[in-house]
Parts: C-alpha cells; sequence; structure tokens
C-alpha cells in the first residue's frame, strides 16, 4: 500500500536556520549548530522527506545555500526537495548538482510557465513540486509578500494544469502558530488536483501531524516546527503515527 | 571495490555516491569510460526521465556496447535504478516504441488510467520473493521510495520482487549478474542501504 509521507521543512535564512512564524523569520542556528545538537542524521531518520527553503531577503547566494545544501545531505538517505527563490534553469542545475531530488517552486510557477514546461521536459514531473502559500482565497508569491491577482481554486487549477509532480500547500495563517492544519482547504484542495498533496501551515504537535495523516486526499503532512519537533519530536511523533495505525513507512 | 555509476547525464547520483561511501565502497567513479567501466568490480546504471531520452544518450556515448561487453560476456554485476532498471528491459512505450538494452526480458509501459494518481511517489511495501540475494535479510513487505509514472513487467522469470500501485508490476529483479531495482535504495533509509550493501556482498 503506498504510504503516506512525513516532512520535516528547514527553513535557511542568510547561512542560519530558522523558525517561521506568520512568515516572520527567527533564527534559530546555523548547519554546525543543527549538527552538534540535534545531531541531524538521527533526525532524518524519523523523516520520508526534507523540504529545504532559502528564505533568505537580505543577502541572497545560492551557492551558500547549496554549499548547506550539500554538507546536510550527506548523511541522509531520504528524498531532498530544495528551493526558494529559485528563478532561472541555472538555480535548479545548481540544487540538483548540489544534492536535491526535487525542486520547490513558487513564484515561478505564477510568473514563468515557460520555466516551468522548461523544467518538467529536462527533469520530469515528478522532480518539481509546486509551493502556495494562501492566506483564506487569497495566494501570495515572492515569500508571501504579494497578493497576485488569482483566486485559491482558479490557481490550484491552473497548476494541476501545468503537470509538475506535487503540490505543498501553505496555509499562511496557520504558519508557525502550532494550532494545526487547515485541513478544511486542504481536503478541498487535494480533491481536485490530479497530483499528490503536501499541507503545511500550523502543526504543533503529534496529534496535527496524526489528524492531517487521516484526512482524506492528503499524501503528506509537512511541519517547519524547528522549536517543537527537534530533539526527540520528530521520533516520537513518527512512533506516534504509528501506533495510531497510521499508514507510514516503517524501517528498522 | 571499486563501483563504476555509468553516467550518460541523467538523474541525480549524488545520493547513490553518499549511500555507497557510507557502506564504505573503496573507489567510487562516475564515468562513462570504457575504462572506468571494464575495470569496475560492479556497476550501477541509475537514472531518472525519460527512457527514450536516455537510450539515445546511451547509444550516443557507446555506452550500450561497452555494458553489452562487460554485463553479458564478462558477467560483470549489475544493478539498475529505477530508469535504469527499465532500461535493461527489451523495450518500453513511452513515447513511442523504443527498445530498450535487453539484458532481461520485459517491457515498459505506463500505469493504466485509474483513480490513483501519477506518478506512484513514496514509500509502498515490497513483496520480496523468497530466494532473493538483493532483499536478503528484508522483512517482506518493506517499504522503499518510489517514483516513477511508467512500470516494468515481465512474462520470464527473472526472480521478481512485486509492488501493487493499481496495477501489479516489477519493483526488482535479478537474473544472474544483472539486477534492477524499481525504487530509489539511495532514498529508502536503512532498508535502501541494506539492499546496497546485499548488491556489494552478495552479487
Amino acid at each position: 500500500m503506498l504510504r503516506k509521507r512525513l516532512i520535516f521543512t528547514l527553513i535557511y535564512n542568510d547561512g542560519f536556520f530558522t523558525q517561521s512564524r506568520n512568515f516572520r523569520l527567527q533564527k534559530v542556528g546555523d548547519i554546525s549548530w543543527l549538527e552538534k545538537n540535534y545531531g541531524f542524521k538521527d533526525l532524518a531518520f524519523s523523516l520520508d522527506e526534507l523540504v529545504i527553503l532559502d528564505a533568505s531577503r537580505e543577502s541572497r547566494s545560492i551557492v551558500g545555500f547549496a554549499d548547506t545544501l550539500s554538507r546536510l545531505v550527506e548523511n541522509v538517505f531520504i528524498p531532498i526537495c530544495a528551493g526558494g527563490g529559485v528563478r532561472c534553469m541555472a538555480d535548479v542545475e545548481v540544487l540538483f548538482e548540489n544534492g536535491a531530488d526535487k525542486i520547490i517552486l513558487n513564484t515561478i510557477i505564477y510568473e514563468n510557465k515557460g520555466l516551468v514546461d522548461d523544467l518538467i521536459k529536462k527533469y520530469g514531473s515528478q522532480s518539481i513540486v509546486a509551493s502556495v502559500d494562501y492566506k483564506k482565497n487569497d495566494v501570495f508569491i515572492k515569500n508571501g509578500t504579494q497578493k497576485i491577482d488569482m483566486k485559491l481554486h482558479d490557481y490550484v487549477d491552473y497548476i494541476d494544469s501545468l503537470g509538475v509532480g506535487e503540490m505543498y500547500l501553505n496555509a499562511m495563517e496557520n504558519d508557525g502558530t502550532g494550532f494545526g492544519y487547515d485541513l478544511e482547504t486542504a481536503q478541498k484542495v487535494g480533491k481536485n488536483i490530479s497530483m499528490p498533496l503536501i499541507v503545511a501551515g500550523g502543526a504543533g504537535n503529534e496529534k496535527h501531524l496524526i489528524k492531517g495523516l487521516m484526512t482524506n486526499h492528503i499524501d503528506a503532512v509537512a511541519t517547519a516546527n524547528l522549536f517543537n519537533f527537534i530533539g526527540n519530536g520528530l521520533p516520537d511523533a513518527r512512533r506516534g503515527i504509528i501506533f495510531n495505525n497510521g499508514n507510514i513507512a516503517q524501517w528498522k | 571495490m571499486k563501483i563504476t555509476i555509468v553516467d550518460y547525464g541523467m538523474g541525480n547520483i549524488s545520493s547513490i555516491i553518499g549511500a555507497l561511501k557510507y557502506l564504505g565502497v573503496g573507489v567510487i567513479t562516475v564515468s562513462n569510460s570504457l575504462s572506468d567501466i571494464v575495470s569496475a568490480d560492479k556497476l550501477i546504471l541509475p537514472g531518472v526521465g525519460s527512457f527514450p531520452t536516455a537510450m539515445n544518450n546511451i547509444k550516443k556515448l557507446n555506452i550500450d556496447k561497452y555494458l553489452r561487453d562487460s554485463v553479458l560476456v564478462d558477467k560483470k554485476p549489475i544493478l539498475g535504478i529505477c530508469l535504469g532498471m527499465q532500461l535493461m528491459a527489451d523495450s518500453s512505450s513511452e513515447d513511442s516504441y523504443s527498445q530498450g538494452l535487453g539484458f532481461v526480458k520485459g517491457s515498459v509501459r505506463r500505469f493504466s488510467e485509474s483513480s490513483l494518481k501519477v506518478p506512484h511517489m513514496g514509500f509502498n511495501q515490497v513483496v520480496i520473493k523468497r530466494n532473493s540475494k538483493l532483499f536478503k535479510g528484508l522483512n517482506n513487505l518493506s517499504d522503499f521510495y518510489f517514483v516513477h509514472s511508467f512500470r516494468m513487467t515481465s512474462d520470464a522469470d527473472i526472480n521478481q520482487s512485486e509492488c501493487t500501485y493499481n496495477d501489479k508490476f516489477i519493483a526488482g529483479y535479478e537474473h544472474g549478474n544483472i539486477a534492477g531495482v524499481q525504487f530509489h535504495p539511495e532514498l529508502s533509509q536503512t532498508n535502501g542501504l541494506k539492499l546496497l550493501n546485499n548488491f556489494i556482498t552478495y552479487f
């Protein structure tokens, strides 16, 4: 049986990993800190996939991000999806060369359909994840700063027509609150698209993850909540999901 | 031990390199040169992307000839991963009919129409053939990470381990020195590492 997935999203900002609260970023530590304090390898053992997003706003450097990416993935044997600020084919090439298995796109999905087509042709649908940041019925691009002229359901239909591999649906209002996912919207979206759906924004504890995984039309749950899930949080959550008969993969 | 990962310009191989390093493989080469293929103890044929494009690249680089000599004549162990596993079959109907390397009997076609989403993506359980060397020490129904829209089937006995996603298809095969897996062992946590280690140890 095809399993559902537990995903952790690391948000990278100017050399540091951060905690996001309603899209306001709070620096937590750099990669050495993450390795030293949390043994990232052990953390990854509890995950099905890892998303790493570059949310740098001041000094954007794809080289620095790629370097962190390649260090991060060294001993991690799960799919890595990287993105954030991807603008051209060259950016994508750098990320693939440094360990990414998939690329997550946000602004480009709205602004540059031609590039999305080219990327699908070159790397295949399964390598491209469309990220959608929404608030109620509105959709935002550019790190959540710019509202677009399409409503959520129209935008979701548009993405479905692109032929990308997956959708990463992030509820901006829930982001970083720890109050739980917006499952109502996610379920509606999931029912209408032909690609797998990852729901993000709001998970604060293992119950939220379990509830998300038990919801129809949702294929994966993601959390970027470093504070709540680092340490024993993720291993405990995974055990909890399995204990509750959640349909996720097991390994020894 | 030298493992050559056959490079025909398609697919992310950094995780495969990482996994082989982790398993202590001494020399890992990413190459399409005859000398690296001949001098390797074992070969890995990776790949993500389109079957026809891959076959074109392979022919352009003469890799098909090099591999035929090494795999069919010298009996060098080879592991195909994902598209690499499919390329060793007879043919694929992706886009239109294309011939594969033909090292094992079998054909590749798209998942049939159903309510299930394609690509088949994520961890799924594998029904493991009992006498499999590749899956030695792994429990039946172990989980592995799949990402693919096309699937391989075969009428021949190539010791298939199977997976089902609407259609039943080959998750892993082994035929003498030739082995292939549809999933990505390098992205399948400890289950995948164990499988790669089995290939290194038993083939």
